[in-house]
């Protein structure tokens, strides 16, 4: 008798424990995106990982000798540890030291550049800031394959690469550019590190811009050095911002495609992403083992940035307290700096718009004269007739183009509605139960879909929906666009959470105001461009992606990126460059129109 | 009770998809002795969208025309060979393709192991066609790539044998799509160490250099020379742009070795360009032993076909002179329909089938290990 009253209390303990426990918004927020997370990103882990173990029907069946839908350690033995033909060196070994060395120099060049132009915009005097900051982020905006077929067609010259044919460089100016400037490691790195490094702007330019006055203050007071309150002051405060960058940078070079595509096969410069793309053809197993190694060292950053974050060396940097950071004079060298910073930004993010304008006019390749200029491939009508190739009007008159441009702009708002609305709930889950480890689960988990390959994430969610009837066309799309671009819009909300101090949110807890009036009343309107932002990212991203739907899509028609890839595939340049000139300026006009409605920028999106 | 009900869901789904798969293939077998006219009636009498993937381009010209005819609602999509496969793999009901035209005739010999398609003659066409063009896929067209190189300059490889392309001189002067990229060109590298080519390529390497050939650790002649070959090859990143670079007035002692119909794009310079087997029919010459390779593309009906009478009208369509209209117009595309003649310029199908390497799926399928030895070419 005693025993069952005992255990009755214990069980009314444990369920006003649980009522308890699930009375504070963040834990329920916290659970229910533990369980959504774990169902949409460690069940295509999981899934991906059965792969690496499955003998798949065909050539795979064939080389092992062993029956379709075995598991065996097959692959693994194949890739890793066959010799014969140097195959594992080729196919693993090798990419795997090229991805290595092209993903750290890229990290680092992110870090040394974005970082150096966010230090000179938000600490110093420096002139023309408001050019560099608006269109130091348009690297990003526009699709990374761009800079990378820029570079290319720039500097290509007859002595390198397919030898065929003179870039502007070499036409116009008579400079002949080296092979390893153009073509391989050097480029790839530096097209990546370009492409990414507004996250080190974003990042650490959004912690120098709200760091605390007073620490510098402090020690300006006692008169130390400026490169002394650099290297012992603001470097440690801004070291947490270069880790994320780097995490974020190292996992999207090792993933990325179309740059070493470009700038890697002329001179068979070979990264893991190109291995993986070829193995995915005949053998699946091998090419998703590849995967799981991209995977698992992403895995290793972010717990190294994790380890980071929930030290005592994070900072919060909206107090509520306000402080004028003082400004570095840079006195003669203002001006030469503001000069080159233009230079390179107009190279790396104005030129590339006007070759592709410029490529997307003229008929014949390589020649420039206005004889050969036509605005056909814009407006043309007939063009199957004169021209036999590519569509029989110009994109802006074909109803496919305007159908697929409506396509990916609802597929893009969606995806950045639902991903930047859970990013703002986790953001607020994690930050509130900050330090426990079921916080530190679903921020993993939210984060974990930035470093799976977009294509191989693709092709699980493909897999998936062949058993879902009901997953497919817009729903399919707009769910694996959710969950891959949660990861931007977690760490918008996460970051945004962490800088609101504590007792922001305290005295309302106190007078008893329910949770989602704190959340509308004082969280979101406080940090409202931050949040705004979360949901900028995610939609540019969306608006230019391509690995990720290329086999989602109901047709290659349905939206710009694959439309694109269609005409470039098919050698239709003037099309393909007409489009993709249409999608960069569409996304631009996104980000300028939500800029000026509601102040958000993605420049305000990560680092709050 | 929760496994049992699980069981049961799962039996009902395999069934239902085991029966569409033995429907859409009752209706292939029965479609096989329709009349067109029956096959009209059958096809309008469907629903839904027509959906076609192809790894042509004209593929959605031809599907415009055809779904025009019939007042059909149709969407095309021009896809690469893979992305074909795994969404044949992974996409059923309305989603699913009804009908693709597809390369690689090894992979597709798979994915008929698999169950994925199934072959379609219409009962129209079986006395025009030839029968290895009938089974165990019907053969929509041929497509050629072919040795063309840059006339201009003091320089121009206008080879006549193809070990000129394995000189040292030749060095970074050979593009050509990568291997690893489109299975058809690593279908033709595969083939070159068949026996019948290898020996062909020996005879090839004696009238060449003027004595036998030394093949040193190499299993055969087509071993050696596709070693070779590669080792001076450099990759274009696709034929059109392989085309369009030949072809520059800068790329004097270039030569390509890619698609023949490539020539039809404005942006290619062709005046710039001739086809090593058009030199040498004119001047009475062959190209030893081969002035490139010629390979087939496929139509075939989804086994999860939502309007599996359509797709056998289209793939009729296809077959006919009026369906064959978008390949027909210019060079490079070839039917094995014999009523439907090559274009004017060009040269025949039993030309080419005699001059060119031809892709053998058995041989290729059997042989899949030569593919690694390929894969060690392609590195630097």
């Amino acid at each position: 008798m005693d025993q069952a009253k005992t255990q009755n209390v214990k069980m009314r303990k444990l369920w006003g424990r649980v009522c308890s426990w699930l009375s504070r918004p963040a834990n329920v927020i916290l659970l229910v995106f533990l369980i959504a997370l774990a169902a949409l990103t460690l069940y295509p882990l999981l899934s991906m990982l059965m792969e690496t173990f499955t003998i798949h029907v065909g050539r795979e069946a064939r080389a092992a000798k062993e029956a379709a839908g075995t598991l065996s350690l097959y692959h693994f033995q194949r890739l890793f540890a066959t010799s014969e033909n140097d195959y594992s060196w080729i196919q693993f070994y090798q990419p795997f030291l090229n991805t290595l060395i092209v993903s750290l120099s890229a990290s680092v060049i992110a870090i040394l550049f974005g970082g150096t132009v966010a230090f000179l915009v938000t600490r110093t005097n420096l002139k023309y800031k408001k050019f560099v900051s608006a269109v130091f982020t348009f690297p990003y905006i526009m699709p990374s394959w761009t800079l990378a077929l820029f570079w290319e067609a720039f500097f290509k010259n007859v002595n390198i690469g397919l030898k065929t044919s003179n870039g502007i460089m070499a036409a116009v100016f008579g400079v002949y550019m080296p092979e390893w400037f153009v073509y391989g490691a050097f480029p790839i790195a530096l097209v990546l590190g370009l492409h990414y490094a507004p996250f080190a702007y974003i990042l650490i330019g959004g912690i120098l811009r709200n760091m605390d006055a007073n620490l510098e203050e402090a020690a300006t007071i006692l008169r130390t050095s400026r490169p002394r309150i650099i290297w012992h002051i603001t470097l440690p405060i801004v070291k947490p911002a270069m880790l994320s960058t780097f995490l974020l940078v190292f996992a999207s070079s090792m993933s990325a495609y179309s740059v070493p595509v470009f700038l890697g096969s002329p001179v068979r410069y070979y990264v893991l992403s190109t291995k993986m793309k070829s193995l995915m053809d005949s053998y699946p197993g091998q090419a998703y083992i590849i995967v799981a190694v991209m995977i698992l060292f992403g895995v290793g950053i972010l717990l190294l940035n994790q380890k980071v974050t929930n030290s005592r060396k994070q900072f919060t940097t909206v107090t509520g307290k306000s402080g004028q950071i003082s400004k570095i004079n840079l006195g003669k060298a203002n001006l030469p700096v503001a000069i080159i910073l233009v230079i390179i930004l107009v190279m790396v993010a104005v030129v590339p718009l006007i070759t592709f304008a410029m490529e997307s006019v003229i008929v014949k390749a390589g020649d420039y004269s206005l004889s050969n200029m036509t605005l056909d491939f814009w407006i043309g009508t007939n063009l199957q007739e004169r021209l036999d190739q590519g569509d029989s009007t110009g994109i802006l008159l074909n109803p496919k183009v305007w159908n697929a441009l409506g396509y990916s702009l609802g597929l893009a708002a969606t995806c950045s509605l639902i991903a930047g609305t859970c990013g703002i709930l986790v953001g607020y889950g994690v930050a509130k139960r900050r330090g426990s480890r079921f916080s530190s689960w679903v921020n993993s988990l939210s984060f974990f879909p930035y470093l799976m390959p977009s294509l191989a994430f693709g092709a699980i969610y493909l897999a998936m929906s062949s058993k879902i009837p009901w997953l497919r066309g817009f729903l399919l799309l707009g769910l694996v666009g959710s969950v891959k671009y949660l990861p931007f819009a977690s760490r918008s909300g996460v970051n945004a959470m962490l800088q609101l101090s504590g007792e922001i949110e305290e005295s309302a807890v106190i007078t008893g105001v329910p949770w989602w009036k704190r959340m509308a009343r004082i969280i979101v309107p406080i940090q409202k461009s931050s949040f705004l932002s979360g949901y900028l990212l995610p939609m540019v991203s969306c608006m230019r992606e391509l690995s990720l739907f290329v086999l989602l899509v109901p047709t290659s028609n349905t939206i710009l990126t694959t439309m694109l890839m269609q005409y470039s595939e098919k050698g239709w340049a003037q099309f393909g460059n007409a489009i993709n000139l249409l999608i960069i300026i569409v996304v631009l006009l996104v980000n300028f129109i939500v800029n000026k409605l509601t102040g958000a920028s993605i420049d305000k999106g990560v680092g709050g | 009770m929760k496994k049992f009900a699980a069981l049961v869901l799962a039996l009902i789904m395999a069934l239902c998809a085991v029966h569409a798969l033995a429907d859409v293939a009752a209706d292939v077998e029965a479609g096989q002795a329709m009349t067109h006219d029956e096959l009209v009636e059958k096809a309008l009498a469907e629903t839904g969208t027509f959906v076609v993937y192809g790894n042509t381009s004209r593929i959605s010209t031809a599907a415009e025309e055809f779904a025009a005819l019939y007042n059909i609602p149709y969407e095309p999509s021009n896809l690469k060979d893979q992305e074909i496969y795994t969404k044949l793999r992974n996409e059923s009901g309305s989603a699913a393709a009804d009908m693709v035209m597809i390369q690689d005739g090894a992979q597709l010999a798979d994915a008929i192991d698999e169950g994925l398609v199934i072959n379609f003659v219409p009962a129209s066409m079986k006395d025009a066609l030839d029968e290895a063009d009938q089974q165990p896929a019907l053969v929509h067209q041929y497509i050629n790539k072919l040795f063309i190189y840059n006339n201009k300059g003091d320089n121009v490889p206008a080879i006549k044998n193809v070990w000129e392309l394995t000189a040292p001189e030749m060095k970074d002067c050979v593009i050509f799509k990568n291997p690893e990229n489109e299975k058809v060109n690593m279908n033709f590298l595969v083939m070159c160490t068949k026996p019948e080519w290898a020996d062909k390529l020996a005879e090839a390497y004696k009238a060449w250099k003027g004595e036998d050939i030394d093949l040193g650790s190499y299993k055969n002649a087509g071993y050696k020379w596709v070693a070779e070959f590669l080792d001076n090859v450099i990759f274009g990143k696709s034929d059109t742009t392989i085309a369009e670079e030949v072809s520059q007035d800068t790329a004097t002692g270039k030569i390509g070795l890619f698609v023949l119909s490539k020539l039809r794009s404005s942006s290619v310079l062709t005046d710039n360009l001739t086809v090593a087997q058009y030199d040498a029919t004119v001047n009475g010459y062959t190209v030893e032993p081969f002035a490139g390779f010629m390979y087939p593309m496929y139509t075939m009906v989804n086994t999860k076909a939502t309007r599996p009478y359509t797709a056998m009208l289209f793939i009729e369509y296809l077959m006919t002179q009026e369906g064959f209209k978008p390949w027909g117009k210019s060079i490079g595309a070839y039917s094995p329909n014999g009523a439907i003649t090559v274009n004017e310029g060009d040269l025949t199908i039993d030309v080419w089938k005699n001059t060119l390497v031809m892709e053998d799926a058995d041989y290729i399928l059997e042989n899949f290990e030569v593919e690694d030895f390929i894969l060690q070419h392609c590195q630097k």
